[in-house]
């Protein structure tokens, strides 16, 4: 079969189309809205498929080793706004657009119950043109411009609601941002002190260590860890996470997140290097930083009753994860982070969608009132079920397949406490998934007042989300089984190229 | 000599004519007086870009009044620095005046609007003088001028808060010219001389034989200036004076006029005084933390305000305060962000008095807790009060982030991080009072109330323009930033 690979000034313009398409588009949807209902829905579905297919067809490229950094104008001196593109950014940006793709669909029906979809649908759009902006930025100016943009438009997702409690949510989002946002541009600016550029693009950008480099880093690790939810910086997260509409909360959770590690793998590999990480000793604040945010995410998840709460805990544990990955260094950490990434998005998205699915169709967010729902709402749960067990790491799911991976990394780095600590925390990942499926399938709402019901009568009264709805979580559903039903597909091998990238110097 | 030899006073003159004639002109045929008052500004914009064209191509322009040459006639000095502060004072009073003339119908008596047009022009004529003048004494007389006429267009409103205000305002601004004047003859009685570089070449000695006149001079500088700029903590008189004044005259006065003192001072820093005085007495290190303490407190301040005016006010304060760090700091890079943000500040405390302004005009709403809602009504307004308050804060793609920039990598640069740590935290505090009202404003649509009155056209051209320029400036710096470092470049 023969690939076309494209040159380099057709990507340039497509990357531009991927960004800026979302963007420009967002007027025209705000403006659809005055018409009909229906054409605001279909422009973003169709913003947000076009957008997903351009990134898609960046494959070949990207695969052939191509690479593309591209500076479009200067803001100052040594200072541009660029592109770039390589085979990390095409993983995030396919990851991102796939996701939120399918999240615009699940939000057609999911929203039209809900006030204020003028604003929601632009938004959405807006957002996730910025988030590929992060993605595709050449250098950390541009990124630091797309992440504080994402950031900022994000908070209208999370107050969606609009109440009281979604306000002080929201509030409390926005002073963590901002303070992030802040964090970063005192790093970027020291960076910029002390090597003159931040392009992404040139290499390692500090070659040795000093106190404002180390300064540089703590300042990338509380403005980037802070969106990662990274302790002790998670405290906006499980309050900003649950109070947004489900899909938005699938896409916080499962995409935005991530651009806080991207943003901590475009500085570990582009401006600092993993070597000067591990001779300084800085690779051991991340991961204690790391192990921390694991094991509280997770026993603070236990207490949860709130299933949406219970699930942004669960984010913050997972993304500890990744961190942990990143804080190992070496190929196979890597791989496993970065597949973990790829795991995360799509189990998280399930389980917030799922959860969406059911408060939407019956009110219920208390976890003890989910007994018996499996009944009622079989695919939706069973859908919920896969990525919960997913979660927990049970083969042939993909979240056994990138702890794994990191269980690997970290023998390969004589850390066997980090083993401990991946199970120790899947440990506390079944205990807190567990309850919330068991009964779902097994218990009858009401169950302690009807002792002589018979409990293994199956008995279904089948009440589904619509049609819609449950192919998204279906798809994605397949997407975990797939992905991790054997190491030889497409996202391990994707990320076993990116690791190996990275670790080979991150621009060749 | 052509037209273009005489561009230095031309511009200063076309504004006086102005305020001469525009309330004779007024009387007659309204109209027509508006339209003279713009065309005087549009000229003096003219001529100031021409005179940066000039400067541009044959370095520093010197223009000798009435062809008396220094030391003892009045000499003009057009250098790029001056240049580029006299296009700022220009073209933001023409945009502001644009916006006047709407909005002062609705906030003035219709007979006093004429004499508004005169103090008007003179105001501005007198800040193109305060940029232009190479002479201590001419300077005296400008920054006179200066403050009466702003003291004027603050009480011309009539009513006791603005009286009481810009009588607050004289008295502290008389005592600033009077510290001023005091440190000038300090000066003439140790060098004999009015001009700036004269003194500069004279003081270089005469720095050994009086240093303690110098330097009671320049304490009494810094009190003065300190003063008329509000450098915190002498800037007791702004709040009231500014947020009780019609909207134009706050829009004039936290947007240019406390600026142009601030440039007065850093004049005598880097062109009365000499070289060598600034590296031994530490008068840049008192400005830098009384810059510092006034961007924390002017933001403190800011944040207990009930009235929206009167938040902006502080708010200048605090925004103020950055551009003195730029002075303080003695570095090319911070004088660069500090210049930078003279213009930025300028254009975006102007748009967001004029925002109060619309939102007073239209809803008479100047709580800040009754904005709940106004979104709604007026999204326009909103908006640009949204740019606004982007740009206060420094967020990426705005110019307030430029000037940030500059300032944090020069305190960098001089191997100060603590200070990188002051702007970042009072950027902060500003968002921690801008962004609610923001947020309020689009949120809670059904909460407001009130009677909506059509926004002119005028108006919201205006916010348009602010808005527009704001997002240039975060984007297109390059211009602007180069013909700072080149005039940087020739004072370090």
């Amino acid at each position: 079969m023969e690939v076309v690979v494209l040159d380099n000034a057709t990507v340039i313009a497509i990357i531009i189309c991927i960004v800026a398409f979302p963007i420009l588009m967002t007027p025209v949807i705000l403006y659809s809205c005055r018409f009909s209902e229906k054409l605001r829905n279909g422009l973003s579905l169709v913003v947000s498929a076009v957008t997903f297919l351009l990134t898609l067809s960046l494959y070949p490229f990207v695969i052939g080793g191509g690479i593309v950094q591209y500076t479009l104008f200067e803001v100052l001196p040594n200072l541009e706004v660029s592109l770039r593109l390589d085979i990390l950014s095409f993983c995030l940006a396919a990851l991102a657009s796939f996701v939120w793709f399918l999240c615009t669909v699940y939000s057609i029906d999911y929203m039209a119950k809900e006030h204020a979809c003028s604003r929601y649908y632009p938004v959405l759009i807006f957002t996730l043109g910025s988030c590929q902006g992060i993605f595709f930025a050449g250098d950390l100016f541009s990124l630091f411009v797309f992440f504080e943009l994402m950031s900022l438009i994000a908070y209208i997702l999370v107050i969606h609601e609009e109440t009281e409690e979604a306000l002080k949510a929201g509030y409390k989002y926005l002073v963590m941002t901002i303070i992030g946002g802040l964090a970063l541009f005192f790093g970027l600016i020291i960076i910029f002190e002390l090597g003159g550029t931040v392009s992404l693009g040139v290499g390692v950008i500090i070659q040795e260590s000093s106190l404002l480099a180390l300064l540089a880093f703590i300042c990338f690790l509380i403005g980037f860890g802070m969106k990662a939810g990274m302790f002790p910086l998670h405290v906006w997260l499980p309050d900003a996470h649950p109070v947004a509409p489900s899909p938005a909360s699938a896409l916080l959770s499962g995409i935005m997140l991530k651009t806080g590690a991207y943003g901590l793998l475009r500085v570990i590999f582009n401006v600092f290097s993993p070597e000067l990480l591990k001779s300084s000793g800085w690779d051991i604040i991340l991961g204690v930083l790391a192990v921390i945010t694991i094991l509280l995410g997770s026993a603070v998840a236990l207490t949860q009753t709130d299933i949406k709460r219970r699930l942004a805990y669960s984010s913050i544990s997972q993304l500890g994860y990744v961190l942990l990955g990143f804080s190992i260094l070496n190929n196979n950490a890597i791989t496993g982070a970065i597949f973990h990434i790829f795991s995360h998005a799509f189990m998280k998205s399930i389980l917030f969608l799922a959860a969406g699915a059911i408060i939407w169709k019956t009110g219920k967010r208390n976890i003890a009132d989910l007994k018996g729902i499996g009944r009622q709402m079989p695919i939706t749960m069973g859908c919920f079920s896969i990525a919960a067990l997913a979660m927990i790491g049970i083969p042939p799911l993909n979240g056994f397949l990138s702890k794994w991976t990191l269980a690997l990394g970290a023998l390969d780095a004589n850390l066997v406490i980090y083993v401990l600590v991946l199970l120790i925390s899947s440990l506390l990942n079944a205990l807190y998934y567990l309850p919330i499926i068991i009964p779902a399938f097994f218990e009858m709402p009401g169950e302690t007042n009807h002792e002589d019901h018979d409990h293994h009568e199956i008995h279904f009264n089948i009440e589904e989300a619509t049609p819609r709805m449950l192919s998204v979580m279906v798809v994605l559903a397949l997407c975990t089984f797939i992905f991790g039903l054997t190491p030889n597909n497409i996202v391990f091998a994707l990320s076993r190229l990116t690791a190996a990238f990275l670790l080979l110097g991150g621009n060749l | 000599m052509g037209l273009a030899d005489h561009f230095p006073a031309l511009i200063i003159v076309v504004m006086f004519i102005s305020a001469f004639l525009s309330p004779l002109l007024y009387r007659w045929a309204e109209k027509v007086s508006s339209y003279f008052v713009t065309a005087s500004l549009l000229t003096a914009f003219v001529f100031s870009v021409a005179l940066l064209v000039q400067v541009q191509q044959s370095g520093p322009v010197l223009y000798y009044m009435g062809g008396w040459p220094p030391p003892w006639g009045i000499e003009l000095r057009a250098d790029p620095l001056r240049v580029y502060i006299l296009i700022v004072v220009i073209s933001v009073s023409l945009w502001i005046f644009l916006y006047a003339l709407r909005d002062l119908k609705h906030e003035l008596k219709k007979t006093v609007i004429g004499w508004y047009y005169s103090l008007y022009s003179i105001l501005v004529g007198s800040m193109a003088g305060i940029a232009l003048t190479n002479d201590l004494f001419n300077l005296f007389v400008l920054m006179e001028i200066c403050a009466i006429s702003a003291c004027a267009i603050i009480s011309i409103k009539e009513d006791r808060e603005c009286l009481e205000a810009s009588f607050k305002y004289l008295i502290l601004s008389a005592m600033g010219t009077g510290c001023f004047l005091l440190g000038v003859a300090m000066l003439y009685m140790a060098t004999g001389y009015l001009n700036y570089s004269f003194i500069q070449v004279e003081l270089a000695e005469a720095i050994i034989h009086y240093p303690l006149n110098i330097f009671t001079a320049a304490a009494l500088f810094i009190a003065a200036f300190g003063t008329k700029a509000a450098l915190f903590p002498l800037h007791v008189w702004l709040p009231d004076a500014h947020a009780s004044a019609p909207t134009p005259s706050s829009a004039m006065l936290s947007g240019l006029v406390i600026k142009i003192y601030a440039f007065a001072l850093f004049l005598m820093f880097y062109q009365v005084f000499p070289k060598t005085m600034l590296d031994t007495i530490p008068l840049n290190e008192i400005i830098l933390w009384m810059a510092a303490l006034g961007t924390m407190f002017g933001s403190i301040y800011a944040m207990i305000q009930t009235d929206l005016k009167k938040m902006l006010a502080y708010s200048s304060i605090g925004q103020i305060s950055y551009i003195f760090m730029g002075i303080g700091f003695h570095h090319d890079l911070a004088l660069v962000g500090g210049f930078y943000h003279i213009m930025v500040h300028a254009v975006t405390k102007a748009l967001l008095f004029m925002t109060a302004g619309v939102i007073i005009y239209s809803t008479g709403v100047r709580k800040i807790s009754d904005l709940a809602g106004i979104g709604r009504v007026l999204p326009l307004a909103m908006l640009a009060f949204t740019i606004g308050s982007a740009s206060m804060i420094g967020i990426p793609g705005t110019g307030g982030l430029i000037s940030k920039w500059y300032l944090a990598l020069s305190a960098l640069e001089i191997g100060r991080p603590f200070f990188v740590l002051v702007i970042l935290a009072s950027s902060l505090l500003n968002a921690i009072y801008y962004m609610p009202i923001v947020i309020n404003a689009f949120m809670h649509q059904e909460d407001f109330q009130h009677d909506v009155r059509t926004v002119p056209l005028f108006m919201q051209v205006s916010l348009l323009v602010g808005m527009v320029f704001i997002i240039i400036s975060g984007f297109f710096s390059r211009p602007v930033v180069s013909l700072l470092e080149q005039a940087a470049s020739l004072l370090f």
